[in-house]
């Protein structure tokens, strides 16, 4: 016979939900709305979802102000978790999709955007990656990141290019793989400690003083795999360039931002403990791992011949320099994680703004992808603004001081040299400068060589608009201009990260 | 009146530049001679503001970047900079009023001006950060410029330019995170302040040897050191002329700067340590590049080889840890920019008129181009060291510090030195002497008046400073002494601070 169990309201701490149900609420109005009227423009949908959004963004400033104040909170039955780390991981996942979305602008059409679904499959995502990171139970997580990603394989396919199934496809299969590797990884953890709660297991787990070491370390090394499929850390990363390549560069260069850091903050949940419980094994292994996504994904880029590949590649590079943090697990790594996925979700936001204006109906004649090198070659005769400010995007990436990307890179080296990790960090010193090479093969192009296509204008700005124009020149301003507001983000998120106690 | 002037000598330019997009571009050469005579002129200032008498930085600004990390904008002169700064702004000066007509003069024209304000800010950075940031930064403008207005296998020649440097300076980034861990251990303060790291404990033996080896690796790409030198013969081959005067006058001495800058004072022990083995790798540096200056076809190519020659004797007099050869290293950075600089402005010259720089070619020039023969005789002559031209003083300097340390090493040095004038007189030889046996050389203009305006300058120059250097040299020396008594007081082990001499101690009282 079961007891009853007696809930107040105050208990239950309602307030923890109001974010996600914020972006939930957005996501079904708009399907309501398309019920009671149809045919209405994208961009009123896009507005409707921008103030979600805004709104949602609003909601986690006023919970980082209640955890000032009290600290970290839990709430509705205890499984929603509200510390630094799901604050700083909700204000980025917020903050870029407000940025992304609006993406949707173009002056073409794309069929995708004349769905109302889209728009509410996207704010249902968010509220699903928010889930994510704002708890720290098995079992939630797992609903969190299957929500965003259900919804992320369809958003995927709705862009209308072949390619597009089959990256939906790719993703679907292998995001199915990651869940069961997920369920079967906690699942052995929960044998071992009997509790789905991260904080439960560390504590049952060192009370033992890890006894069950063989079964704890399977099933780290299967949560390592699920949320490696999803941070896309070598090997698990083979459906990365494939997906970029078929889904629209505005969702690409959201996919390689929003989900990623929802798993890296799970990640950081996870790992933190079961680092600082000094089992060699768990070290080396994510030695290894962070080492080989940098080092091995950087000489994939090298040889790609399409820009949106090699960014796809880039990208896996720099979520291997950004696991790095996850490894040496200091108070300065893990801001120093948050801070670079700042800085990198603005210069994305530029570089795959530029990929999506260049987005044309057809492909260039003898080339087989949308993006080929030699599209851009000779842009400073044509477009010589636009190549400069592409230019500044790949010099930031490749980390060229002052803009956003070093400040990332200096501090993250900077964060391995402080704990000893003193060979990591050259490895990642030598990686940038490996990285260099395949950002300059853009600008090469861009800048040394004579324009290959006639009529270049009118295939480059072929989607661009006033709106898009905007993002990209916020994009660029950020890009440039970060470092002047350096000061107080570090300020603010090493503080939250410090209270979390990681 | 003269407090910002460093920051309006730094970012005027890139206002310029920034402004300059807007510009027609069939006045944009005027807008630039404008602009970097008003950027000379505030140089020239800032000479005439500074007082040679006080020791230490002068026109210090400071103002916070990342207050959490440490990172500071703070800049400052004293001799060992005041000078390259100025040099910096001359070339940028006389480099765009000898343009010639060329494809795209507009985008040149709004980078060498970008240009400008990474040099001007590489040698005006006081906090390391904001110094590796213009260092890094300056490699953007000379890609582009190399890239874009090469020759045949310019964008290999740019890419290996960039790369190179990019990947040297990794280890920089790398060594220079560690000095601020190792700051903020013993003080529990972050600074990149290298005011505030050379007020520091001086750090342990082996660390200084690790970190010494990563500043290294950074900076003898740049100068380019012995073996790392082999993206500039190709850098200088491809580059045009004014990418190649900027390159060699002011480009390089970065790296030579910085050795003094940061090197020595940081690393005392370390570099009284690594004392011998650079003096060998200079030597090589020496001996070997003149006898591939000596082998080369293009003229073009004989000077740059000549200028890793003569980095080669900046580099040993810097290692001589004195004060005799470090003022000799400073000013031979200065000596070498204006020669070097001239040199490739003259070879310019003859490439425009003939689009060859193959020595083959020419020949007898001395009677068609009777002003252009003695201009670059001059040059030649300074070049190879001739007492009474600027290159000279400092070569001396170099030597005479370097003898202190070492006889043998200074001697051999020395010989290598002579061996080295062979093959400027060769070319010369070559270039101008015989008869006209090539046709088409017969009727080649002599020096033009835009030419003449920007060459002779330099004439004036190499022989004003080499008859009378102390109006740099005095500067130069009196912010030598500080250094050189800051790295006597920060040595640790017996044996550097024996060999690093106190210049307050007379000689003969050693």
């Amino acid at each position: 016979m079961l007891e009853p169990i007696v809930v107040t309201l105050e208990e239950l701490n309602l307030i923890t939900l109001v974010p996600m149900c914020i972006a939930i609420f957005g996501a079904l109005l708009i399907i309501c709305i398309d019920l009671v009227k149809e045919r209405l423009d994208k961009s009123f949908y896009l507005m409707i979802t921008l103030l979600f959004l805004a709104v949602d963004f609003v909601a986690v400033l006023a919970s980082a102000g209640l955890f000032e104040q009290v600290g970290s909170v839990r709430g509705f039955f205890d499984v929603m978790f509200i510390d630094g780390l799901a604050i700083l991981g909700q204000l980025i996942i917020v903050g870029a999709s407000m940025l992304f979305i609006p993406l949707a602008l173009t002056s073409k059409r794309f069929h995708e955007y004349n769905y109302p679904e889209y728009f509410g499959m996207f704010l249902f995502m968010v509220g699903g990656f928010q889930f994510m990171v704002a708890t720290d139970n098995l079992i939630l997580i797992f609903v969190g990141l299957e929500t965003a990603s259900l919804a992320l394989y369809t958003l995927i396919a709705l862009h209308n290019r072949d390619k597009s199934f089959e990256a939906a496809i790719k993703y679907f299969t292998m995001g199915a793989l990651g869940a069961a590797l997920f369920s079967f990884g906690a699942m052995l953890l929960y044998a071992v400690s009997g509790s789905i709660e991260i904080a439960h297991i560390a504590a049952v787990v060192k009370a033992d003083e890890y006894a069950n070491i063989e079964i704890l370390l399977v099933g780290v090394v299967m949560l390592l795999a699920a949320l490696g499929l999803k941070v896309s850390l070598v090997p698990f990363h083979t459906w990365l360039p494939d997906v970029y390549e078929g889904s629209s560069a505005a969702l690409a260069g959201y996919m390689s931002i929003v989900p990623k850091i929802a798993a890296f903050v799970v990640a950081m949940r996870l790992f933190e403990f079961l680092i600082h419980s000094g089992v060699v094994w768990l070290e080396v292994i994510l030695y290894a791992v962070v080492v080989l996504t940098m080092t091995a994904a950087n000489l994939w880029a090298l040889v790609q011949s399409d820009v949106k590949r090699m960014l796809a590649y880039s990208s896996i590079s720099h979520a291997g320099f950004v696991m790095a943090a996850i490894l040496i697990a200091t108070t300065q790594a893990n801001s120093a994680l948050f801070i670079y996925w700042i800085l990198f979700s603005f210069t994305n936001l530029g570089a795959f703004t530029m990929l999506w204006v260049s987005r044309q109906k057809d492909l260039l004649p003898g080339q087989s992808s949308d993006h080929p090198y030699d599209k851009f070659s000779g842009m400073i005769r044509t477009m010589p603004v636009a190549a400069v400010v592409m230019g500044l995007f790949m010099l930031s990436l490749a980390g060229m001081p002052p803009f956003a990307m070093f400040w990332g890179k200096l501090y993250m080296i900077s964060a391995a040299v402080n704990a000893e990790y003193v060979i990591l960090a050259l490895i990642m010193a030598i990686n940038s400068a490996i990285a260099a090479y395949y950002y300059l093969k853009l600008i090469v192009y861009m800048f040394m060589k004579e324009p290959h296509y006639e009529g270049m204008q009118q295939y480059y700005m072929t989607n661009s608009s006033g709106a898009l124009k905007t993002i990209i020149g916020f994009a660029a301003f950020a890009t440039v201009f970060i470092f002047l507001a350096l000061n107080p983000i570090m300020e603010f998120v090493t503080a939250l990260v410090q209270k979390s106690g990681f | 009146m003269f407090e910002y002037i460093l920051s309006i000598l730094i970012f005027f330019p890139a206002l310029a530049a920034i402004l300059g997009l807007a510009l027609n571009k069939d006045s944009i050469k005027a807008y630039g001679i404008v602009v970097s005579a008003i950027e000379f002129l505030l140089a020239l200032m800032l000479w005439y503001a500074y007082d040679a008498g006080v020791t230490g930085m002068q026109f210090v600004e400071s103002v916070a970047i990342v207050e959490a990390f440490g990172v500071h904008y703070l800049v400052g002169v004293d001799g060992i900079s005041l000078f390259i700064i100025i040099l910096a702004a001359f070339f940028t000066l006389i480099g765009i009023a000898s343009l010639p007509e060329m494809k795209n003069i507009k985008n040149l024209i709004i980078t060498l001006l970008f240009m400008q304000m990474t040099m001007v800010g590489v040698f005006a950075a006081l906090d390391v950060i904001l110094f590796y940031i213009f260092w890094e930064l300056s490699l953007v403008p000379m890609l582009y410029i190399i890239g874009a207005w090469g020759g045949p296998r310019r964008v290999y020649a740019s890419v290996k330019f960039f790369l190179y440097t990019f990947a040297g300076s990794m280890f920089l980034l790398v060594g220079i995170l560690y000095m601020g861990y190792a700051y903020h251990d013993a003080t529990g303060i972050w600074s990149f302040s290298l005011l505030d790291w050379y007020e520091s404990a001086t750090l342990p033996f082996n660390v200084q040897l690790w970190l010494f080896g990563a500043f290294f690796l950074g900076f003898a790409v740049k100068v380019p050191m012995f073996p790392f030198h082999t993206w500039l013969p190709y850098a200088h081959g491809e580059a045009p002329t004014i990418g190649s005067v900027i390159l060699a006058a002011i480009l390089l001495k970065m790296g030579t700067y910085a050795f003094v800058r940061f090197s020595l004072p940081l690393f005392p022990d370390a570099s009284y340590y690594f004392m011998v083995p650079i003096a060998i790798i200079s030597i090589i540096m020496i001996v070997y590049t003149a006898m591939v200056a000596y082998a080369q076809k293009d003229v073009k190519q004989v000077v740059a080889y000549s200028s890793i020659s003569h980095m080669g004797v900046i580099i040993l007099g810097t290692f001589a840890l004195n004060v005799e050869g470090i003022s000799g290293a400073v000013f031979l950075m200065i000596a070498h920019g204006v020669v070097s600089g001239a040199l490739f402005l003259l070879v310019g010259v003859i490439y425009e008129r003939r689009h060859t720089k193959l020595m083959s070619e020419f020949g007898g020039l001395a009677t068609v181009m009777p002003y252009y023969a003695t201009i670059f005789g001059v040059f030649m002559l300074a070049s190879v060291g001739m007492p009474l031209t600027i290159n000279f003083v400092g070569e001396f300097l170099c030597l005479l510090g370097f003898y202190e340390q070492s006889h043998t090493l200074t001697l051999l040095a020395g010989l290598a030195i002579i061996v080295g004038a062979i093959y400027m007189l060769a070319a010369f030889k070559k270039l101008f002497f015989g008869e006209v046996t090539n046709e088409k050389n017969r009727n080649l203009p002599d020096v033009t008046k835009t030419e003449l305006v920007a060459l002779l300058p330099l004439v004036v120059i190499t022989i004003w400073l080499g008859v009378y250097p102390k109006p740099v040299l005095g500067p130069i020396d009196n912010s030598v002494k500080p250094l050189v008594q800051m790295m006597h007081d920060r040595a640790i082990t017996p044996e550097a601070q024996a060999a690093i001499a106190s210049p307050l101690v007379p000689k003969e009282a050693r």
